[in-house]
């Protein structure tokens, strides 16, 4: 009894009785040979290991070669088994060949994740991720929702001062012209008032519609983009303006309507500020490598390079806004479309050389990434 | 019988855990118990007129691997992954078409669904929103509560339809 070989049996014996390993000897075919310690007591032996260790599923040509391997070793930590009856305790398991008898064996410890207090950290550190990552969506929530206050207090303070001032002086007059008892240049005043009200009323109409771009989630659907440049074509009110669509127009997956409103947006632009009775509208279509490039070019009279930027703002427009029956919102909702969609859109056009404006749109083929 | 082993992927605290014991054991656990390493069930799906009966081996990862996950010895062999998110919290539902792709890339042809879970948490699940990247044709798309049982046996039988078409 006192061999060194007797000596490490009952040190192996000790320290399977006490649960700290246990072993599992497999046959060629993967049934359990047998089994060592009552750590791995629910190992059928006769059966399949994979009846017993649902982990090993899966992993059987692993096993089968380990022999060929130069580390002879396969690593599944913290694994349990959860049956009808009762869970596994979470094991370590160390599949290795043992040379000395050919054969695959497991080895099987408890996992070191198992003491009440690392559990209980790893929930902590699991709550606070969480917290954290919920906070992180909100700030960036927030910004964004700052950066629209922002500009909607800069927009209403600006933009709509104009016809409220235009109303007052109006309704200023008004009270004059009663004064005078001249009864025309007081129904001039008040449908002076009446007008800029309707204008009042179109601008918050807009505004509102563009606050709520990019907010909405789409659907994503299948969309032939020749057939919807042409229907867009279609539907344009009558008008001497010739538009021709040129280019590569594949059938693609992405948001339909933003794409509508895009491109339907910049072809009335073309034609709403061309500066004669009949122009040439072209529409084209092109395909790099992440992007559909739309380009919508018109003969018109062009942009000024120093009104390139501007232009995308909400209510600008470069006609006289009391002339123009534009809300100077087109392009505005243009841009915030294509920003939501990932995409960009760019200018070229300089009266100072040539006529024309062109616009490129650079719209993601992958939406949602 | 057919034995087939699914991953349940998704960010922590989603729900994997519950979704797996309420399909197994059918009960839902109140107090939050984070998984550590991994956690393997087995559930059988019976037989159906169309498809023979099919073992599903789940394995419930915790969720902490990131993109190591496709690399990782526990993925072998995997026939389908089930992407969970919780209906509650938006960041959970923009990384599962990301974690859905790199599972399409590292294993080409399998099934892949995605589960939008917690639908208890909403008054309406239907009308909530979801990431578009979600919504793309095709995808396999269903709304869990392992709360209340809702929908969740109905993902790993969908999960099992399609392994059996796929071999």
């Amino acid at each position: 009894m006192s061999s060194p070989e007797w000596k490490l049996i009952e040190a192996g014996s000790l320290l399977a009785q006490f649960e700290t390993f246990g072993l599992i000897w497999l046959n060629a075919d993967l049934s359990v040979e047998d089994t060592f310690g009552p750590l791995v007591s629910f190992v059928g032996v006769g059966k399949p290991v994979t009846d017993s260790i649902l982990a090993f599923i899966g992993l059987e040509q692993e096993i089968r070669s380990l022999r060929e391997t130069t580390t002879r070793v396969l690593e599944l930590p913290a694994v349990s088994v959860f049956t009808h009856d009762n869970p596994t305790a979470k094991l370590n398991f160390t599949i290795f060949w043992n040379a000395g008898r050919d054969c695959a064996m497991a080895l099987a410890y408890k996992s070191a994740a198992q003491t009440e207090l690392e559990i209980e950290l790893s929930r902590q550190i699991r709550a606070r991720l969480m917290a954290e990552a919920a906070v992180t969506a909100k700030s960036k929530e927030l910004a964004r929702a700052n950066i629209d206050l922002e500009s909607f207090a800069a927009i209403v303070s600006h933009d709509l001062k104009a016809p409220l001032r235009h109303m007052r002086q109006m309704t200023e007059a008004a009270f004059d012209h009663v004064g005078i008892d001249d009864a025309q240049a007081v129904r001039n005043s008040l449908r002076a008032i009446e007008t800029q009200s309707r204008r009042m009323s179109d601008m918050l109409t807009a505004l509102l519609d563009y606050s709520t771009l990019g907010r909405k989630y789409e659907a994503i659907e299948s969309v032939d983009t020749r057939q919807l440049v042409e229907v867009i074509g279609r539907s344009l009110p009558e008008t001497r303006h010739r538009m021709s669509i040129q280019g590569s127009w594949p059938k693609v997956s992405t948001l339909r309507a933003p794409l509508d409103l895009v491109l339907r947006n910049l072809i009335a632009n073309a034609i709403q500020h061309h500066d004669q009775p009949s122009g040439e509208i072209v529409v084209s279509c092109a395909d790099d490598a992440q992007n559909l490039v739309f380009q919508v070019a018109d003969d018109g009279p062009g942009i000024d390079p120093k009104h390139h930027d501007t232009i995308f703002l909400p209510f600008r427009t470069l006609k006289d806004s009391e002339q123009s029956s534009s809300t100077g919102m087109g392009l505005a909702a243009v841009r915030k479309t294509i920003d939501a969609a990932r995409g960009s859109i760019s200018i070229a056009s300089d009266p100072a050389t040539a006529r024309g404006t062109t616009f490129s749109v650079y719209w993601p083929k992958s939406i949602g990434d | 019988m057919m034995a087939r082993k699914v991953m349940l992927l998704g960010e922590i605290g989603v729900g994997k855990s519950s979704l797996a014991r309420r399909l197994v054991f059918d009960k839902f656990d109140f107090d939050y118990k984070p998984t550590i390493g991994v956690d393997v069930y087995r559930y059988e799906v019976a037989a159906s007129g169309t498809r023979p009966a099919v073992s599903l081996i789940l394995w419930d990862t915790d969720g902490n691997f990131g993109d190591a996950i496709f690399k990782h010895i526990y993925m072998k062999e995997a026939a389908a992954a089930l992407i969970v998110g919780d209906m509650s919290r938006t960041p959970t539902l923009d990384s599962m078409a990301k974690l859905g792709d790199g599972f399409a890339s590292a294993f080409p042809g399998r099934h892949i669904g995605y589960i939008i879970n917690k639908t208890d948490l909403a008054a309406d699940p239907e009308a909530a929103p979801l990431p578009t990247a979600l919504t793309w044709p095709g995808r396999s798309l269903l709304r869990t509560s392992a709360k209340t049982g809702s929908g969740v046996a109905d993902a790993f039988v969908d999960a099992a339809n399609s392994i059996a078409r796929r071999g």
